[in-house]
């Protein structure tokens, strides 16, 4: 079921008000919002429905035991268990394929034959999503930072339908108070949810889905038919549309999430006005990072066991990160590329001793314009489904130029400009939109939103194009 | 909740430190500045937001949807007409007929024609099922691959010495008289277009035109969701290709279709009639190009990872390849079924390529092709081009 279809609109205004009616009795709640999330889960393939099952049981057996524990070799023991089943999961559905034919591949240069099989597996939708917050939740249980609730606040956690599929990535210890007490029906933050949703709606099916048909598609689908300019364009709308694409879905579930009386935290922040790598990964996915930071990085070592050990850590952290994203080395290469810059980002820091830089407007812009290039020569791996095209793609930025570009219109110009500009825009502006709208009448605020969603339908491209991060 | 004692958490990281904290933010400020931006602050904030009661906020959703399907009532209907058949069709039928007409009484339906219109869409939501197709198919006589059809003003090179003196001569094209390719289909054929778009531009004799016309969830069954056959006839008159590629008939697997002749009804998928009227649609499809001199290449469906869609594959396939034999010299078919089997005759996600490597060749939804399948899709169609025209003597000729 996808946000921006009739399916979820009939559907969401069956579970809006079911939810606040049956809001005052929790035993009530949990169990109906739990239904609705499975409902719209199986959607896609009702078998994966016991597979998200399975998941909450395992975890929260093993947390629960976890907790419990006062051994701390047990504790350990079971912990590791955890991560076994979740990581065998998520290793089975999205990387099994993918490591037995780079084995095979591997073998047979040795002149080997490997007798594993390749299957044919159907990746379940939200699988990297539900189970990395599935794994804080056990991590925290073992850290003690978190203790374990019970099956049933667990399963609203896990399963909740707004991020249920492609985030953000929320920790425990934000949702899970937010479920054991009831919402307040009195006070929600519509004016903000209905302003997320409408520009949500707007980014994801106007911007992402007009850049990806327009020029993107066609140009790294065949990068060697066109010019240098075309190439160019295309990647700085791949950053536009990516960008567009998932903070928009994100957007329309942090929405969601508000009407229906929760917070979820903020995912993205301008990320392409940061200034260095290490400032965009604190504004792009910023769940992602933080869960990077928190399970990956710092149970690596962090930045306590010296310099060289840091930058280990540091591109570690970053090739997982490219891989959670797709079975597929051209992923790794783009989280290895990321890692590589914040090592010498972190190089560079450590040379002057820590001390900021003179900061001028000058240096300012000129770190935005750096970190966003190298972010969009860093897409053309994400983007390219080979090595092969994203070097025809890096070939074709310099062998092209002066040839006909009839795909660079001023659409696309206009669309990467708005997606540009947006970053930039003053907080003060969307802050004043919502504060202004919230004081409007009741046909006022719905006659806006329908104006939105007639705006966003006719500019849009027919049909609904699914979003990029539910591969993930 | 409770918090347990727990062990100190090292030095954050370089990574994400500090959400909140940028650069910028970072630089440390004087007392005076500080105050300042307290100030602007508070001004920046501006009126704050009122908060609303969860009523409100569905009333306001329910009547946001009820005024945005009042504005976009043509639109939805034109939606609710393209559905698949089915219940669901019948009663969103049902349902946006009335509204689009009440929109239209109250004049609801202007501002998204005016958007329409200053945007240049005007017309989309217009409902099409007419199929206009050649009555007479062209003669069998008059193979297209001799025809020397192209538009270009360079006489084309005939090859003098043809393989064997029982075969028509190939039409040859050069460098500087390219052999021009168009590629259109449902979105089985956008894959394997951009492979034969790339295999294109390695050769200096083939030259792609119009790119890869590939439209989601479209066929030629249903005219009313996109109508290819008025597409197929505007595009070749326009672009004036030498051959066409296409691949339809992945959405075609259905009982259902508009754009029928009068008197004509379809009670079952691959019954003899569903089985004349597809027939009818893909060879008039094939005429309409070899009418305007091109070649057709029709790219087959291929076997999916479902048993049962693979069967409703096979029926297409027979239809298309049926009609592709009846046009020897004018139109040929790609058998991809046999292309892509596994070992087992089966299917198939991965199979090793010409240099022996594993590869993924098919899509995750185990019907579409990955890359590496769309190369050698392409490779089977240049085998088609060279079979059927001359794309080689010139490079004798140079020598």
């Amino acid at each position: 079921m996808l946000f921006p279809t009739a399916t979820f609109a009939i559907f969401f205004l069956v579970v809006l008000p079911l939810s606040w009616l049956t809001m005052p009795w929790p035993h009530r709640w949990r169990p109906f919002i739990i239904a609705a999330s499975y409902v719209f889960y199986s959607w896609w393939d009702w078998r994966f429905v016991f597979l998200l099952a399975g998941c909450t049981l395992w975890n929260q057996v093993l947390a629960v035991r976890i907790w419990r524990s006062t051994v701390q070799a047990q504790r350990r023991a079971l912990l590791i268990l955890a991560l076994a089943g979740d990581l065998g999961v998520l290793g089975y559905f999205k990387y099994y394929d993918f490591f037995v034919s780079s084995g095979d591949n591997l073998a047979s240069y040795a002149g080997l034959d490997l007798p594993l099989s390749l299957k044919t597996i159907v990746l379940p939708v939200g699988i990297s999503f539900f189970t990395f917050m599935a794994i804080s939740y056990v991590v925290d249980a073992y850290r003690g930072d978190f203790q374990p609730t019970t099956l049933e606040k667990f399963a609203v956690y896990l399963s909740f339908f707004p991020h249920l599929v492609a985030g953000p990535i929320v920790r425990p210890g934000e949702l899970i108070p937010q479920i054991e007490t009831p919402r307040d029906p009195r006070r929600v933050d519509t004016s903000r949810a209905f302003y997320l949703i409408a520009t949500g709606l707007f980014k994801k099916v106007v911007i992402a889905n007009y850049l990806a048909s327009s020029i993107v598609d066609q140009v790294f689908a065949a990068p060697g038919q066109h010019s240098s300019l075309e190439i160019l364009v295309a990647v700085y709308a791949y950053a536009v549309q990516i960008y567009a694409d998932f903070s928009g879905y994100t957007d329309i579930a942090i929405g969601i999430a508000l009407l229906l009386g929760f917070q979820f935290p903020q995912n993205f922040d301008s990320p392409y006005a940061a200034v260095s790598v290490q400032d965009f990964w604190r504004r792009w996915h910023m769940t992602l990072s933080r869960w990077l930071r928190d399970y990956v990085y710092i149970p690596f070592g962090g930045n306590r066991r010296g310099r060289l050990n840091t930058y280990r850590n540091l591109m570690l952290t970053m090739l997982i990160g490219g891989l959670w994203h797709g079975a597929a080395w051209t992923f790794v290469v783009w989280g290895g590329l990321h890692g590589s810059a914040l090592v010498y980002e972190r190089w560079k820091q450590e040379r002057r001793g820590g001390a900021e830089p003179r900061e001028t407007a000058w240096t300012r812009w000129r770190a935005r314009f750096l970190t966003f290039q190298f972010v969009c020569l860093a897409w053309i791996f994400f983007r390219a489904d080979s090595f092969a095209a994203a070097r025809d793609m890096i070939e074709g930025l310099f062998t092209g130029w002066g040839q006909p570009s009839p795909l660079v219109t001023g659409g696309v110009l206009l669309a990467i400009a708005v997606g540009i500009g947006s970053q930039y825009l003053p907080p003060r502006i969307p802050r004043l939109v919502m504060a202004r709208f919230s004081r409007l009448p009741v046909l006022g605020q719905a006659t806006v939103l329908a104006l939105a969603l007639m705006l966003t339908s006719v500019m849009g491209p027919e049909g609904v194009a699914p979003f990029i991060y539910f591969q993930f | 909740m409770t918090e347990r004692a727990r062990p100190p958490l090292p030095p954050l990281p370089p990574l994400p430190e500090d959400e909140t904290r940028t650069l910028e933010r970072a630089a440390p400020r004087p007392e005076p500045v500080q105050r300042r931006e307290r100030r602007r602050r508070a001004v920046d904030d501006g009126p704050s937001r009122r908060q609303w009661s969860a009523g409100h906020a569905l009333v306001v959703c329910v009547l946001a949807l009820a005024i945005g399907l009042l504005l976009n009532a043509p639109g939805a209907h034109k939606s609710a007409y393209n559905r698949p058949a089915g219940w669901k069709r019948d009663v969103a039928l049902a349902l946006t007929g009335p509204l689009a007409g009440v929109s239209h009484a109250l004049l609801l339906d202007r501002p998204r024609k005016g958007v329409q219109a200053a945007i240049g869409r005007s017309g989309e939501d217009g409902i099409d099922t007419k199929i206009a197709l050649p009555s007479t198919p062209v003669q069998p006589t008059a193979p297209v691959r001799s025809a020397g059809t192209t538009p270009s003003p360079a006489k084309p090179a005939v090859s003098t010495k043809p393989d064997t003196p029982a075969q028509p001569r190939k039409t040859a094209f050069t460098p500087t008289h390219k052999l021009r390719i168009w590629i259109a289909g449902d979105s089985l054929v956008i894959t394997p277009g951009y492979a034969i778009v790339r295999a294109a531009g390695a050769t200096p004799v083939i030259e792609s035109v119009g790119g890869v016309d590939g439209r989601v969830a479209t066929g030629l069954t249903r005219p009313d969701v996109f109508n290819w056959f008025e597409e197929i006839r505007a595009r070749v008159k326009e672009l004036h290709p030498t051959v066409v590629v296409l691949d339809f008939g992945g959405n075609d697997d259905k009982a259902y279709m508009t754009g029928l002749p009068d008197g004509v009804t379809i009670d079952d998928f691959g019954g003899s009639v569903w089985r004349r009227e597809y027939a009818r649609r893909v060879g008039g499809v094939m005429d309409v190009i070899n009418r305007a001199g091109a070649f057709v290449v029709w790219v087959g469906l291929p076997q999916t990872s479902s048993a049962d869609q693979t069967a409703r594959f096979d029926v297409v396939n027979a239809v298309v390849e049926k009609q592709a034999r009846k046009r020897p010299g004018r139109a040929a078919y790609v058998d991809t079924y046999r292309l892509f089997a596994g070992e087992d005759g089966g299917y198939t996600q991965y199979m090793k390529d010409l240099s022996g490597k594993l590869v993924q060749v098919r899509a995750g939804d185990g019907v579409h092709f990955e890359r590496e399948g769309g190369d050698m899709i392409a490779r089977e169609v240049l085998k088609v081009l060279n079979r059927e025209f001359d794309l080689t003597s010139w490079r004798r000729k140079s020598r």
